[in-house]
C-alpha cells in the first residue's frame, strides 16, 4: 500500500486524495443525520455488546476448555464436542425430550392461539378485557408460581385427577409418570397462548373486510373464506409466529426445572436440553463442557429457523 | 500449581492489608466486614443471624452480612462467586464437596490457625478429619448427624402396628409397613416412602454387608450383586404395598417438604437426623426417629456420624483472621451453642455438647439421643464422596425409578447402575 502511493504520480494522487475528501464529506454527512440514531441506541448497543456478544463469544473460547469454574480453563481442542457426539447418553435422551416438547408444544400452542384470536376478533363486547385475560397466562408463564400450580394440579391427588373421578375415571399422578409428566409441560406451554394470540389478532385485523363481502357474495361458505382468505394472508403472522415459539420452546427451563426440582426426573422424562446443561455447568462443574452444549444448541436453532426461512417462500404470502 | 502460588500471593497481601489496618488509624477499623453464605431454611437463618449479632457485640466495627439460599440453588451461587473472584468469606461446606473445592484452590488452610485462634481441642477427633483433605483443615464442622428413618408415631399407634426397634430387619420392617397399609386408616397413606432412590439409604445398607458406596482412592465400592439384591428388596416391598408406588415417590425433590412422610402418603421417611427438628414443625402427627433396619439380625456398622455441615475460609477472602475468628466463635462460644442448638447436628465440641444437651426441649432432645445412642449400629467415617458423586446420586435415582416404573428388571438396572457409576468415577 504504501508503496503504491510512493510510486503513485502527482496527479493521481490529487485524485486520490479528492475522493478521500468526498467519502470523508458524506461519512460526517451520514454521521450527522444518524448519530442521534446511534446515541439513542447506545445502551442498547453497550448491553448488547457487554452482557450477550462478549459473554457468548467467552462461551465459544470455553467449549474449548475443561473450566470447573474454580481452576483456570485449561485447552482440551474438540475434546468436550467429540464427548457430546459420541459418549454422552444423557445428550441424545436430553435432546429427544426437547425435541418431542418442540414438535408437540409449537403447533398446539398456535392452534389454540389463532382459534382464541379468530373468537375474539369477531367483535365482541369489552373485547380488551377478554384480551387481557387471555394474555395473562403469559405474563405469569416462566414464573415459579405457575410450575408449583401446575405440580398441584397434575398430581395424583389434584384438581385434575378430581376432575377425573367425577366420571370414574381413577389418573395416575400425571406429572411424576415417566409416560405423562412431558404432556403436561407441553399442557402449560399451551396455556401460556397470550403472546402469539395478540400477535394472530393484530394480524387479523389487518385483513380486509371487503374480502369476506366479495366473497360471501359470490357464496362462498364461512369455513372456504377462512381456507381461501384468512389463512394466506396470515401466512406472514404465522411464519413470525412458529420461529418465535420455536426458538423459546427450545430455550424452555424453568417449568421443567421447578416441576422436576432440578432433576428432569422421573427416569429423564423431563430433562430438557437447558436443564441437562444447567446440570453439567453448575451440578458436576463442567463449564466448558456446558458451553459446548450451548453451541451446539445454538447450531440446531439455527438450522431449524434458517429451514423455516428457506421453506418459507413455498408457504407464506406476502402482499405483492 | 500456578494458582496455588499466586493464590498465597494474594493472601499474603491480604494479610498486609490487614496488619496495615491494624496499624493505622481507628477510620480503618469499621473496615472489617465478614460475609457469610449458607444453605438452610429461615429457621437457620434466624439462629445464625443470632449468633453473628453476638459476635458483633463482642467485636465492635465488624460488620456481617449473612446470605442464605436453598440446598439446590445454593451449589450454583457458590461456584459462580467462587469463579467471579466474590466469594464469601465464611462458606457453609458440605462433605460431599469440601475436596472438589479444597483441590480447586477455593479453600484456605486452616491448620496454622489452630490451637491459638481456632480452638477445636475438646473436638471429636474424627470429625476434624472429616473437615481435612490431603492433610490439612479446610472446614471446621458445625454438628454431628446421621441418617435415621423417620417414623410417624401416631400413624403406627392408630394401625396398631409396633414401632420399630434397633433389632428389626429390613424383611420385618417391610412385613410392618405392609401391615400399616393395608390396615387403611387413612386414605392413601402408605406404611414408607420407596426409599430404593435414596443414597445415604443405599450407602447404609451396602456399609452393613461390607462394601460402601465409593472406596478412598475413588472407586465404586459394591457389585452387581449387591445393588440387585437391593432393587429386588423394593421390588417386592412395593408389590406387596408396603411402600408408596413410584409415581407417588417421584414427587420426592429430596427436601422435608416433599417427603412422602411430610405429604402424609407414607407413615415413615428417610432422612438425617438434624432434620427432626424442621420435620416435627411441619408434621400434625407425632414423630420419631430410629435407625435404619438391619439388613440381617447380626449386621452393624451401617450408620456413621456424619459432619453435617462445615464452615469454611475461602482463599480469595481479604480478612481471614477475621474470619476464622468467627468460625472459632460458632463453635466454642457457650452463647452461640445456645443460640445454634442442634438446628445443624450434634455439637462437635464436648463442653458446648453440654451446654445445648443442659437447655433442649423435648423435640431437640430426639436427634441428641438418636446420634449418641446409635452403638454397635455406627461404625467409622467413610472417605469423602469423591469427584462426580453427585451425578451418581442423581444416576441412582434415576435408576431405581426406572426399576420402580417396570422399565428395567433388578439385575438389569444393578449391571446399569454398576457401569454408569465406572463411567462417571472414571471421568471424574
Amino acid at each position: 500500500m504504501n508503496n503504491a502511493m510512493r510510486t503513485m504520480p502527482a496527479e493521481a494522487a490529487t485524485v486520490e486524495r479528492y475522493r478521500g475528501a468526498v467519502a470523508d464529506s458524506r461519512f460526517r454527512r451520514l454521521w450527522n443525520a444518524n448519530a442521534p440514531g446511534y446515541l439513542f441506541l447506545l445502551p442498547w448497543l453497550l448491553g448488547f455488546f457487554g452482557l450477550t456478544f462478549g459473554p457468548a463469544l467467552m462461551s465459544l473460547y470455553l467449549s474449548f476448555t475443561d473450566f470447573d469454574m474454580l481452576r483456570s480453563p485449561g485447552w482440551v481442542g474438540a475434546a468436550n464436542y467429540v464427548r457430546i457426539a459420541t459418549a454422552d447418553p444423557k445428550f441424545a435422551s436430553a435432546m429427544s425430550v426437547t425435541l418431542t416438547y418442540v414438535m408437540l408444544a409449537v403447533p398446539f400452542k398456535l392452534a389454540f392461539a389463532l382459534m382464541v384470536a379468530l373468537a375474539l376478533n369477531r367483535g365482541i363486547k369489552g373485547l380488551p378485557i377478554y384480551r387481557a385475560i387471555f394474555y395473562l397466562p403469559s405474563l405469569l408463564g416462566a414464573s415459579v408460581a405457575i410450575a408449583v400450580l401446575w405440580r398441584q394440579l397434575f398430581a395424583g391427588d389434584g384438581l385434575v385427577n378430581a376432575a377425573l373421578a367425577q366420571f370414574g375415571i381413577q389418573g395416575p399422578s400425571w406429572i411424576s409418570h415417566p409416560n405423562y409428566s412431558i404432556y403436561t409441560l407441553v399442557a402449560l406451554s399451551v396455556w401460556q397462548f397470550g403472546s402469539p394470540m395478540i400477535i394472530f389478532l393484530a394480524g387479523l385485523r389487518q385483513i380486509p373486510q371487503d374480502m369476506y363481502e366479495a366473497a360471501s357474495l359470490d357464496g362462498a361458505s364461512k369455513f372456504r373464506q377462512f381456507y381461501k382468505i384468512t389463512l394466506p394472508l396470515l401466512t406472514p403472522v404465522i411464519f413470525f409466529n412458529a420461529v418465535v415459539q420455536t426458538i423459546d420452546a427450545f430455550k424452555a427451563f424453568t417449568p421443567a426445572f421447578i416441576i422436576s426440582g432440578g432433576t428432569g426426573g422421573p427416569i429423564n422424562s423431563t430433562l430438557f436440553y437447558t436443564l441437562y446443561l444447567y446440570q453439567e455447568a453448575f451440578g458436576n462443574f463442567r463449564m466448558g463442557y456446558a458451553s459446548a452444549l450451548a453451541w451446539i444448541l445454538v447450531i440446531i436453532i439455527a438450522i431449524f429457523t434458517a429451514f423455516s426461512f428457506l421453506s418459507s417462500r413455498y408457504w407464506v404470502h406476502y402482499d405483492d | 500449581m500456578t494458582l496455588r502460588v499466586s493464590r498465597r500471593n494474594f493472601m499474603a497481601g491480604g494479610a498486609t492489608l490487614l496488619s496495615l489496618s491494624a496499624l493505622g488509624s481507628n477510620a480503618f477499623a469499621q473496615d472489617t466486614r465478614l460475609r457469610l453464605l449458607w444453605w438452610g431454611s429461615q429457621p437457620r437463618a434466624d439462629r445464625t443471624n443470632k449468633v453473628s449479632e453476638l459476635y458483633k457485640a463482642k467485636n465492635p466495627g465488624t460488620s456481617i452480612t449473612g446470605e442464605f439460599l436453598g440446598w439446590g440453588d445454593y451449589w450454583p451461587r457458590l461456584a459462580t462467586q467462587v469463579a467471579g473472584k466474590n466469594a464469601p468469606d465464611v462458606i457453609q461446606m458440605d462433605y460431599r464437596y469440601i475436596v472438589e473445592y479444597a483441590h480447586r484452590g477455593a479453600l484456605a488452610p486452616l491448620d496454622s490457625y489452630m490451637p491459638s485462634k481456632l480452638n477445636l481441642g475438646d473436638f471429636d477427633k474424627a470429625q476434624i478429619e472429616g473437615g481435612s483433605v490431603d492433610g490439612h483443615l479446610y472446614g471446621v464442622s458445625l454438628g454431628a448427624n446421621s441418617a435415621a428413618t423417620m417414623l410417624s408415631k401416631t400413624a403406627f399407634e392408630e394401625a396398631g402396628i409396633d414401632l420399630p426397634t434397633k433389632a428389626t430387619t429390613w424383611e420385618e420392617f417391610g412385613k410392618m409397613a405392609a401391615e400399616l397399609t393395608k390396615a387403611g386408616k387413612r386414605k392413601g397413606m402408605f406404611g414408607m416412602a420407596d426409599g430404593s432412590g435414596g443414597e445415604p439409604l443405599f450407602e447404609n445398607y451396602l456399609r452393613q454387608r461390607g462394601k460402601a458406596l465409593y472406596t478412598a482412592d475413588a472407586k465404586i465400592g459394591f457389585g452387581v450383586e449387591e445393588a440387585s439384591e437391593w432393587f429386588d428388596m423394593w421390588n417386592k416391598f412395593r408389590e406387596s404395598g408396603a411402600c408408596v408406588p413410584p409415581d407417588i415417590q417421584a414427587l420426592d425433590k429430596n427436601d422435608i417438604e416433599t417427603n412422602t412422610l411430610t405429604l402424609g402418603k407414607s407413615a415413615a421417611g428417610f432422612a438425617h437426623s438434624n432434620q427432626f427438628v424442621a420435620y416435627q414443625q411441619m408434621n400434625k402427627d407425632k414423630l420419631t426417629l430410629a435407625n435404619h433396619m438391619r439388613v440381617t439380625k447380626d449386621s452393624k456398622g451401617g450408620h456413621y456420624r456424619k459432619p453435617s455441615m462445615f464452615f469454611s475460609v475461602s482463599a480469595q477472602s481479604k480478612v481471614v483472621d477475621q474470619a476464622v475468628d468467627y468460625v472459632n466463635f460458632f463453635v466454642t462460644n457457650p452463647d452461640a451453642a445456645l443460640a445454634l442448638g442442634v438446628e445443624r447436628g450434634i455439637p462437635e465440641s464436648a463442653a458446648m455438647r453440654e451446654v445445648v444437651a443442659a437447655k433442649l426441649d423435648a423435640v431437640g432432645k430426639v436427634p441428641l439421643e438418636y446420634v449418641s445412642g446409635l452403638g454397635d449400629l455406627a461404625g467409622k467415617l467413610p472417605p469423602p464422596p469423591p469427584a462426580g458423586a453427585g451425578e451418581g446420586e442423581l444416576t441412582l435415582r434415576n435408576i431405581s425409578e426406572q426399576v420402580g416404573f417396570g422399565q428395567l428388571t433388578a439385575a438389569d438396572g444393578a449391571k446399569q447402575l454398576v457401569d454408569e457409576l465406572t463411567r462417571i468415577l472414571a471421568r471424574g
